[in-house]
């Protein structure tokens, strides 16, 4: 089996991923699982998806794989972005480092000089309204304030290239540790956020709601192995989008009941 | 949606002001001073209580119980004479370089055993073997090789400490939640900005309990080395003074000399690791054991 995998920037095109029949198995011989297979995704830039799916349909695995954190067994991925960002389900930010160094550490990592990235970590945390905790460490901060702090930080990866790449960010099921009401805030700020720096989501999560409140489009994976089953346009979404994927969404998982 | 937008923010500024943890009032100093400076103060001067107690119903004779004003006096003498402050530094200044090299040779190799699959196999459990290995025990070893020299002594040093430090860095990193580096790798961290930004500031607790524990060793395996190698060109260090005090029969001078080693070990702790522990811990929020 023999991996195509292709990364290559061009600026003029309308399209920002473009998965093509990826495929991704784990282990080998009988044991083997196929977690996705033929996976076609595309994702225009600054278009916000929300991938649904139960669990085991291997979302997380398609994410990952366009993170470039794991490789597909098989299939191609095309980005035309800048290096994605990933949000994961908990912020994971460095215990050490205060909310400012760790939006820094990004930067760092990019190479951006001492001023500038001081400069644009503070712009970052200012525009999800925690710049007066610039100075505070995670354990200081509540579960909502780091996974903005991560927001933050993964903005700062995603959005510094130089040459104009859109970016794109990928959130793996990023506010499922949260109670209601933070999350209902969160995901109000995640949109405004969206709206004004014109960046490309891919959201994971297995939450009709959120999917459909958040997301332009909705793509709804099967679970083992992994392939997309349908998609909804949900810019202006109504009851009955949310009840139809609901519907659908139930039929797949009882699908799995022998 | 439900709810309009400037609603929404006013919420979450609510829950931001609601959420943020209230910060411990620290106490004044004084009362801090009673919390954790009395208990001490008072477990000693009980322990005194005892020792004068048993020493005066004459339980031993006083060749084996000195009394606590003749192990003072003979503490005041040497102190007076200058004589204790050249036995401390002969060996505070062995024990500090023998821990300062180490540090350097420790800190590589578990660097090498922690991150190479390989080293870890052939040399983990060996390296772990050694810590239960009393550092008395490469002394005789020792003096066969390099005679009653400081090589000796600084062999001895070496062996008890190396693999504490080297242990607790490994120890340090493998509980660093994998998550971690995982983020690294995601915000485009290279092998060295991640070890360099990411394991070694994640590691650093383990580390420093294995410097902790690194110190202790290389401390006590110095007080056995000189305890047992003596020799004039060695120059008298505590462990040579403890030595001679069990040479002359002169138990004031046996007691005193324990003194002086525990009084140097508490306060290298209290001086030194206790802050710097305390400083790295806090910083994230790990305050249970303070």
């Amino acid at each position: 089996m023999t991996a195509t995998l292709e990364t290559t920037a061009q600026s003029t095109v309308d399209v920002a991923v473009e998965l093509t029949g990826v495929r991704k198995v784990f282990g080998h011989g009988s044991s083997a699982v196929v977690a996705l297979d033929g996976v076609d995704l595309k994702v225009e830039p600054g278009e916000f998806v929300c991938l649904l799916g139960a669990s085991g349909c291997g979302k997380s695995t398609l994410l990952n794989i366009v993170a470039g954190l794991d490789g597909a067994t098989s299939g191609e991925l095309r980005l035309t972005t800048s290096r994605p960002a990933v949000m994961f389900q908990e912020p994971a930010l460095m215990p050490w480092l205060t909310a400012q160094r760790n939006v820094e550490l990004a930067l760092r990592f990019a190479g951006v000089g001492r001023p500038a990235r001081k400069r644009r970590a503070l712009e970052l945390l200012e525009l999800v309204r925690l710049g007066d905790v610039a100075d505070k460490r995670p354990h200081e901060l509540s579960g909502g304030m780091r996974q903005r702090v991560a927001l933050a930080r993964a903005l700062a990866s995603t959005t510094v290239s130089a040459d104009g790449a859109p970016a794109l960010l990928l959130m793996d099921e990023p506010f499922a540790a949260l109670d209601a009401i933070t999350r209902d805030v969160l995901q109000s700020e995640l949109v405004r956020v969206w709206e004004t720096t014109n960046t490309a989501i891919i959201f994971v999560t297995h939450d009709v709601r959120e999917a459909v409140r958040l997301g332009q489009r909705v793509v709804l994976l099967s679970s083992r192995p992994g392939r997309v089953v349908r998609e909804w346009d949900v810019t202006d979404s109504s009851d009955e989008v949310l009840d139809e994927i609901n519907t659908e969404l139930r039929e797949v998982i009882s699908g799995h009941a022998s | 949606m439900a709810t309009p937008p400037d609603t929404l923010d006013k919420v979450g500024a609510g829950l931001d002001a609601l959420d943020v943890p209230i910060e411990a009032h620290r106490p004044p100093l004084w009362r801090r001073f009673l919390k954790t400076g009395v208990p001490p103060i008072i477990a000693f001067a009980v322990l005194l209580g005892v020792w004068q107690a048993l020493w005066a119903s004459a339980v031993l004779p006083e060749f084996q119980l000195p009394a606590p004003v003749d192990v003072w006096d003979e503490l005041v003498r040497s102190v007076g004479s200058g004589e204790a402050f050249g036995i401390l530094w002969t060996s505070l200044h062995r024990a500090v370089f023998g821990f300062i090299a180490a540090v350097l040779i420790a800190t590589p190799l578990g660097l090498l055993i922690a991150k190479v699959r390989v080293v870890r196999a052939a040399i983990g459990s060996l390296l772990t073997g050694l810590q239960s290995l009393p550092s008395v025990a490469w002394v005789p070893a020792a003096i066969l090789w390099f005679g009653v020299t400081p090589s000796t002594i600084y062999f001895v040093v070496l062996m008890g400490s190396v693999p504490s430090i080297a242990n607790g860095l490994v120890a340090g990193i493998d509980q660093i939640p994998p998550l971690l580096p995982r983020v690294g790798r995601a915000l485009g961290a290279g092998r060295l900005a991640s070890a360099r930004h990411i394991l070694l500031p994640a590691a650093l607790p383990g580390y420093l309990a294995g410097l902790k524990q690194g110190w202790a060793f290389s401390w006590r395996s110095l007080m056995a080395a000189e305890i047992i190698a003596t020799s004039p060109q060695l120059g008298t260090g505590l462990g040579q003074y403890l030595h001679n005090g069990s040479s002359l029969n002169d138990i004031n001078m046996v007691i005193a000399a324990i003194f002086l080693i525990l009084l140097v070990g508490i306060g290298i702790e209290l001086l030194l690791f206790r802050p710097l522990e305390r400083a790295v811990l806090r910083a994230r929020g790990l305050t249970g054991a303070l």
